[in-house]
Formats: structure tokens, sequence, C-alpha cells
């Protein structure tokens, strides 16, 4: 993540506005190049109109400052999720709906979490998931 | 409904034996719910079970179908009724119906969750509904693929009869007995003076 | 059931003609029932609700509400371990409800500390607290807790018809008349990208920085919401007990990652959830709506999701029979605002026969203002309305109007000149007609552009090829159509302002600005969210007030009599 910026405060809220210059899409380019002549020279992909992870992490370090630590905590694992292909994310929903997974199933989707994705704090609410449904009863027979 | 009823419907569903796997390929089996007919008499608008019985016997009879009316104890979810009740069918078809009148039209190869027909606002199916529900499950039961029924909505639905709704669910669901089957039963439909 | 059976209609009995009178009124077709709480057939208050309690042991909450953790269901674990600081519960629950209740009230204690304590809170504690609390208080609340200071409103954009140049042209009319938020949904699902589009456009013809959305399942939701033809997502249900929730298909755990997946893409999403639910699913485990409501309302802070839609939603045909019951729906509202969420507040859905109940029951939300007042005002005739109609229609603009005006209270609307809204009708109709062309879809005639011009309802506009458009629906689907298509399509065909506002509203998710607490656009695109503009209510004299150009913008109706010249209107 970003840690070589000043911490943010409320102040510099919204960052569209006060501090555009630390915004970069995922393809490197910053606010000013999303232009209607760029989008009708066929330059902007949807790629172009991602939120990249830098980003989720600066809009984290607002909802901190601003206490709202939960809401800072889902910014963090959406600064994770950047990386993972749309449908790859449904389907790793589906996998955490009630009956839907064995333990190792899960444990499976934790270790891709980790390894593929480095990320860590979905992994983290994954086996944390995991432990909840086998006390509850919500997995899925082994195969 | 403004005619004053001099006399009503009464039902009475007599106890036949265990329910069991019908044989004949035309047979409609009619699957009621834990508190149909005893101890509720009515639908969520006053429809009278007797009622609502008469109507899917003649829509099924004059559609060349076979009725049987069994009654379920175990559950009180219309979608498990009405699927106990399709796996019982002749058939394959069954209609299922709650106290408070909400029915479904199901069928034994489909999903538990799916259904042929579904008739969820119970307070929008009078006679003639219930009539067009037992002329088409006699369609489905020969084979054929009837037109449905003709959906009915109603948005003021909500505030007179959500709350209502949910109490006679609640009271259905108190009437489950898990320790009891499912029974073939005669319906007995009578006459009685209004108290 | 009740002792006494209802009087049958048509009987003998002699009435006196008040009786006759007063049986015909529209209240009495509403229905009404008895409390029930063995059963959780009750709004708020209810003997078979838990005490409140927590222990902490090893920074870890073992106790919750006289469950201890073996004892836990997965709702409890979760707001234990994500919703309630551990840190500051003790402490929090030490301080008497009675307190709490009055520095919820009591002006000179800060937004900021109300807060905070409620941070330490479990559900049962803070059902005591607002068990505490009458009708005016909770209002009170609202007003302080509310998590953005200037209050605003949304719309359903709807068809019976799917139309789309309907939804855009409703859209366009809605979104000049103040609207901050636009939500559709579908008679045939398969019409969806269709009416989708419609919405987005028409908005973005009304004025600028409208947010969009339709409620559909979740996969379509988030796909269309991951291709940018709609700007955020709301129907994502979360339940007070954790049967309903497993026969939901869904857990705390599925949701929280699903609302992170949704801020991996930039797109502002809440969740929805509404006293009565587990009640009508008949899984209320035995207590009140409101607790109910309570545990939801943690489990969305826990999740770390910016809001909440509440207020019982489609479920209100359940409070509003229960004695109390719209106290309790003020009640989850204040909650929601408390725990630090947007809130938006409800009614969205018909809700009673009765002119007058209709507007008590909004008051609790529109006078102390709240994130967005209506969670879907119909800005279609109700009989269009595919939620199933909404507490307030089109045919209700003027008196809302007027009662924005007579208590000089922001309820985010205001009324536009006839030509103004003719002008944005027609437009989004031309657009959506030109867009159409570009997209190689179904033709829009000029007759439907005329129609959709001075339409009231879909009986208004031409029936158009149903299964021609759901073709079209699919190939938009299939060609895997873009916002940012519809934006170059925009351009080219001559509607360049539409495109740069459709352009502006996809760049927010670049800055993620719209991912915090309570964020909208303002007609210039500057976000604006309980950040930078923060409920700073502290009593009389502060917060949000009804003032300056706002104000005599609200001063105008369809009709006002002219100071300067009596035999004139006010234009």
């Amino acid at each position: 993540m970003t840690n070589n910026v000043t911490e943010l405060t409320p102040a510099d809220y919204p960052l569209s506005i006060n501090r555009p210059e630390l915004l970069t899409t995922p393809t490197g380019k910053s606010l000013d190049d999303l232009t209607m002549a760029a989008v009708v020279a066929g330059e902007i992909t949807s790629e172009d109109l991602r939120i990249s992870p830098d980003t989720l992490a600066l809009q984290g370090q607002l909802a901190a400052a601003a206490g709202r630590r939960q809401l800072a905590d889902n910014f963090t694992r959406a600064s994770e999720m950047t990386a993972i292909p749309d449908a790859e994310v449904l389907a790793m929903y589906n996998s955490l709906r009630p009956n839907a997974s064995s333990a190792a199933q899960l444990e499976d989707l934790a270790s891709r979490l980790e390894s593929t994705y480095s990320a860590t704090t979905c992994a983290a609410l994954v086996r944390e998931a995991a432990q909840v449904y086998a006390d509850r009863n919500l997995l899925a027979e082994e195969d | 409904m403004t005619a004053a009823v001099d006399s009503v419907r009464t039902l009475t569903l007599r106890e036949i034996g265990p329910a069991e796997r019908g044989t004949r390929a035309e047979e409609v089996v009619i699957a009621l719910s834990p508190a149909f007919g005893d101890p509720f008499t009515k639908t969520i608008v006053d429809v009278p079970h007797a009622e609502v019985i008469r109507q899917l016997l003649a829509g099924i009879e004059e559609r060349g179908g076979v009725a049987r009316v069994i009654k379920v104890y175990k559950t009180a979810d219309l979608a498990a009724i009405a699927h106990f009740g399709a796996k019982l069918s002749g058939s394959g078809i069954a209609v299922g119906v709650l106290s408070r009148g909400t029915t479904v039209l199901h069928q034994r190869d489909l999903a538990r969750l799916s259904n042929l027909e579904l008739f969820p606002q119970a307070p929008l199916l009078d006679a003639e509904v219930f009539r067009m529900i037992g002329a088409n499950a006699a369609q489905y039961a020969q084979g054929q693929s009837p037109r449905p029924v003709p959906t009915r909505n109603d948005q003021m639905a909500r505030p007179r009869w959500q709350a209502k709704a949910a109490l006679l669910h609640l009271k259905e669901f108190d009437c489950i007995d898990h320790s009891r089957a499912a029974v073939d039963v005669e319906p007995v439909i009578g006459w009685a003076e209004p108290s | 059931m009740t002792a006494v059976a209802p009087q049958p209609t048509g009987s003998s009995i002699r009435t006196s003609k008040r009786t006759e009178i007063l049986e015909a009124r529209p209240v009495n077709l509403d229905g009404f029932v008895e409390e029930w709480p063995e059963k959780g057939l009750v709004a708020m208050e209810s003997d078979y609700d838990p005490q409140p309690s927590v222990r902490v042991e090893d920074g870890r909450i073992v106790e919750l509400d006289g469950r201890t953790r073996d004892r836990f269901d997965f709702m409890d674990t979760f707001i234990a371990d994500h919703a309630i600081d551990v840190e500051t519960c003790e402490e929090a629950m030490a301080v008497p409800s009675v307190e709490i209740a009055r520095m919820i009230v009591d002006p000179r204690t800060s937004r900021a500390d109300v807060v905070a304590v409620g941070r330490g809170l479990t559900p049962a504690k803070i059902l005591d607290v607002v068990k505490l609390m009458n009708v005016v208080e909770i209002m009170m609340g609202i007003q302080k807790t509310r998590s953005r200071r200037t209050p605003a409103n949304q719309a359903h954009s709807t068809s019976a018809k799917d139309n789309p140049i309907q939804v855009a042209a409703d859209a366009a009319e809605g979104a000049v008349r103040g609207f901050a938020e636009l939500e559709t949904t579908l008679g045939v699902v398969r019409y969806a990208p269709l009416v989708a589009i419609g919405l987005q456009v028409g908005g973005q013809v009304g004025r600028g920085g409208t947010l969009t959305q339709c409620a559909l399942e979740e996969a379509t939701e988030l796909d269309l919401g991951m291709r940018g033809i709609t700007a955020y997502a709301e129907t994502i249900s979360i339940y007070g007990t954790e049967s309903v929730f497993v026969d939901g298909d869904v857990t705390p755990w599925s949701k929280a990652f699903l609302a992170s997946a949704y801020a991996s893409r930039g797109i502002k999403m809440r969740f929805t959830s509404g006293t009565g639910s587990e009640v009508q699913m008949g899984n209320a485990e035995g207590r009140s709506m409101l607790y109910l409501e309570i545990r939801c309302i943690l489990m969305a802070r826990g999740a770390g999701v910016q809001g909440l839609q509440n207020g019982s939603i489609s479920c209100i045909g359940v409070p509003g029979a229960m004695p109390g019951g719209i106290r309790a729906v003020a009640a989850e509202n204040l909650v929601a605002s408390w725990m630090d969420l947007e809130c938006a507040s409800g009614n969205d859905q018909s809700f009673s026969h009765s002119p007058m109940r209709r507007t008590s029951r909004l008051l609790p939300q529109m006078l102390p203002g709240t994130d967005f007042v209506c969670s879907g005002y119909s800005a279609v005739p109700n009989k269009d309305n595919m939620f199933a109609g909404s507490n307030l229609e089109t045919d209700d603009y003027d008196d809302w109007n007027v009662i924005q005006r007579d208590m000089q209270v922001d309820g985010g609307l205001r009324h536009v000149r006839e030509d103004v809204i003719l002008q944005v009708r027609n437009k989004a109709a031309r657009a959506m007609q030109a867009l159409f062309v570009e997209l190689d879809l179904p033709p829009i005639t000029d007759e439907e552009v005329e129609a959709a011009t001075y339409a009231n309802s879909s009986d208004d506009y031409p029936d158009r090829d149903v299964l021609a458009d759901l073709e079209g629906a699919r190939s938009v689907m299939e060609r895997g159509i873009t916002g940012l298509d519809l934006v170059r399509f925009l351009e080219r065909a001559g509607f360049g302002d539409v495109a740069e506002n459709y352009l502006k509203v996809l760049r927010q998710r670049v800055s993620g600005d719209l991912l915090q607490t309570a964020a909208v656009l303002t007609a210039d695109f500057v976000p604006l969210a309980a950040i930078n503009d923060a409920n700073d209510y502290a009593g009389p004299g502060t917060g949000y007030r009804l003032t300056g150009e706002r104000w005599d913008e609200l001063k105008k109706l369809r009709h006002v009599t002219s100071a300067e010249n009596p035999e004139e209107e006010v234009v």
C-alpha cells in the first residue's frame, strides 16, 4: 500500500477536488487524463475507470480519521480485492454462502486469497467464517 | 362483499388413512396445511375453506381430473407441502394450499423451491381463482400446458393484510405436529347457520 | 384468535350514521393486529427480549446480552467480534440507559460523544435506551445523529411496462426536482439493461451528478455496477436472526465479503434491513421487531458498509399494524444514524389507505431530516411502481413542496416550472432515441418522444415491441456494453453535456470519494459526505438550517399570489 504520503486528515476530503494529485488509476492515469476527448479518441478503457488499491488505502485513512474503524477495514479488504477478476470475486462470494463449502474448500479459498492475491485480511475473514460455520453446522459435507 | 350471508358452508376433513403414493395417472393431489379446516375455517379474506375445496374439486373434475385430498402435519412450508403432495400424486401434480389461502401448483420432478404456478397473494384469491387453479391442475396432470391463471396484483394489499398474514403464518406454524404423518382425508361439506 | 369476532358486514344490527361514515374512511381499510410477543409479533416493548449485558476476557467479548460465547449464534459472534468496541464496551454499558437517552436528546452533548458511547453498546442496551424515548425525542435524536448535514431524497423510477423511455423521462424529471439518488427495478427482469440505461441517462439530463441503481438479484446488480451502467447498490438484504439469514442463503461473513467487493470496484453500496422481516418469515425467535433490527444495524456496522436502508421497507405492513409500530420504525432510523451509518430511511412502500396516516408516518423522518428521507419516493405514479408502490408518489409532489414551505424543512425536493420539466423530459427521451440508434437497438419513434414529454403514466406511451427490446437487452449484455461506451455514444450523438455528466459520475469511481459515509454528488459534482458535510447539530441555531437561496427556492409553489401584484402569481 502507499504509505509514502502524509497522513490524510478529513480536510483532504474530497480527494477528487482537494488532493487529485494523489489519485491514479490502476493503469497509471491521472484524473485529468480521463477527459471526453480521450474517451472519444478511444484512449480510455474500462480499466481506466477502476479504483486502485492505493486510492482505497487513502480512503481508508480518511475513514479511520473520521473514527470509522470498520469502514476502514472494509476498504483494506477492498484494496486487496482489486486484483481479483470480477467473475472470481462472485464465485468467492458464492462459496461463502451457508452450506456451500466444506472446511477444506474454505481453507483452499483462504490460501488462494493469500498466495495468489496477497489478500491477507480477506483470507482472515474467510478463515473466521470457516470456524463459525463449523460451530454452527453450516459447512457442506466433505466430498 | 356486501350481501348478507344467510348460511355458510362448513368443512369437515374425515380422516381415511395414511397418505400413500397414488396410482391413477390423472390424479391430482390437493395437499392441505396443518391448520387447514381445523382449527381455521376460512382464508385471510374469509373465503370459507369449504368453498376453497369445493372450487378446487370442481375445477379438477370439469377438466377430467381425479382429485385426492391429503392433510400434511409435519410442515407449514407451502413449497414443502406441495412438493410432498406432488410426490404422492399419481400424475405427479399437486395443489398445495395454506390455511390463509396461499396456493401453489407443483410438480414432482421440479425442485422444491420451483413451481408450475404460484399464487403468493392470498388476499386476492377468491372462489373463481381457486376453480381456475383446479382446472389447470387437472390439465397439467393430463400432460397439457394450460394458460397460466392470470395473476392479480394489489399494491394496497400490504397495508391491509401483511400483518394478519404474518399472524396466520405464526398460528399455522403452531399447528405443526412433527410426529404425525400425512393422511388421506375425505372432505365433507355441510351447511351451518351463522352464529 | 381475538375474543370478539368482528361484526360481519351486512349484519342486521343497526349502526349510527356517524359509524357508517367512520366505517367508510380509508383508514379502516388498513390492517391492525393485536400483539403476540412470545412469537415476536411486537414492535419494541417485549418481556421476551434479552437483558443487556457484556463481559470481556482477554480482549474479547465473551458474554453478550445474557448469552455466553459458547451459546452465541452467528449474529452474536459477528456483532461481538466486529461491531462493538471491546476497549470501551464495559465502560459504555455501565452508563445508565436513561443517561444515554438524555445524551442523545441534550443538544449540549455533541454528536461525536453520542456516537462514541454507542460504539460500545450491545443490541439489548441500545434497545433499552431507545425504549425510553418518545417519538419527539427520537426525532431530536435523528436530527442530531444523522451523519450528513444536508438532508437528501431518493426516488423510484420504474415502469409497469418496463418502458425504458418512460424511466428515462421520469428520472430526468425526478433529478430536476432534486432527488440525489434514483432507483429502478423491473417487472420482466430481462429488460434490466435497457431500463438501467434509461435511468442513468435520464438522471444525467435532469441534473448532473444524480446517482442511479437497479435493484436485481445480487449477481446481475453487481454486474451492471461493474460495467458502470449503474452507480451504486442498495438491495443487499440482511436479517436479524441466524435462521432467517440462512434461509436467505447468506451469512454476515458472505455479506461483509460482498461489501468489500463493491468497494473494490469503487461502487457505493448500502445494506437493507427493517423491522418485521423476521416475524414475517416466521423466525423471529421470540424477539421484538426492533431488537432484531438493532442486530441488523450492528451487523451492518461490523461489516464496514457505509450505510443502511432501513425503516421496515417492504415489511412496513407488519410494524404498521402493531401498537407503537411507527414509533419503532422511527427508532430504527435513529439507531442506524446513531451507529454512524448513512440512513436511507424508508417511506418507500405503500403504507396506508389513509392520506392522513401516510403523512404522519412520514414526519419522523421528514421533520428532523435524514440522509435520504425516502429510500424511494415514487417518481412515477404508484401503479407504475414496480417496488409495489411507495408511501409518496408523483401525485404528492405539490403537497410535499407545500409541507416543506409550511414547516421550513428541507425534504430534498423543490417546485420546478412546467417548461423546465417538459424540456428535461423531452431531452431525456431524445437522448435515449439517439442512444438506441447508436446501440443498434429497436428504434424509439418521435411519437414516443412526444409521449414521454407530456406523459403521466405508462398508459400514455405507445407500446413497444417487447420481444425486440428483450433481444436488444440481451445483446447489450452479450456485447459487453459499458458505461464508457454509453458516454462515447451520447457524445457522438450530440448529447455532449449528458455525456460529460455521465463521464464525471464514472470518474468518481477512480477517486473513491463516493465510498465514504453518506456520500452524494451536488449538481456541480462536489462529493458531499459525512466527512466534508458532517452533521454539526448542537441545538437551536446550529446544524442544517433552511436559509438563503435554498429557502427562497422552496418558497416557490405552483400557485403563490404575488405581493407586488396580487392579480398575478409568482413565477
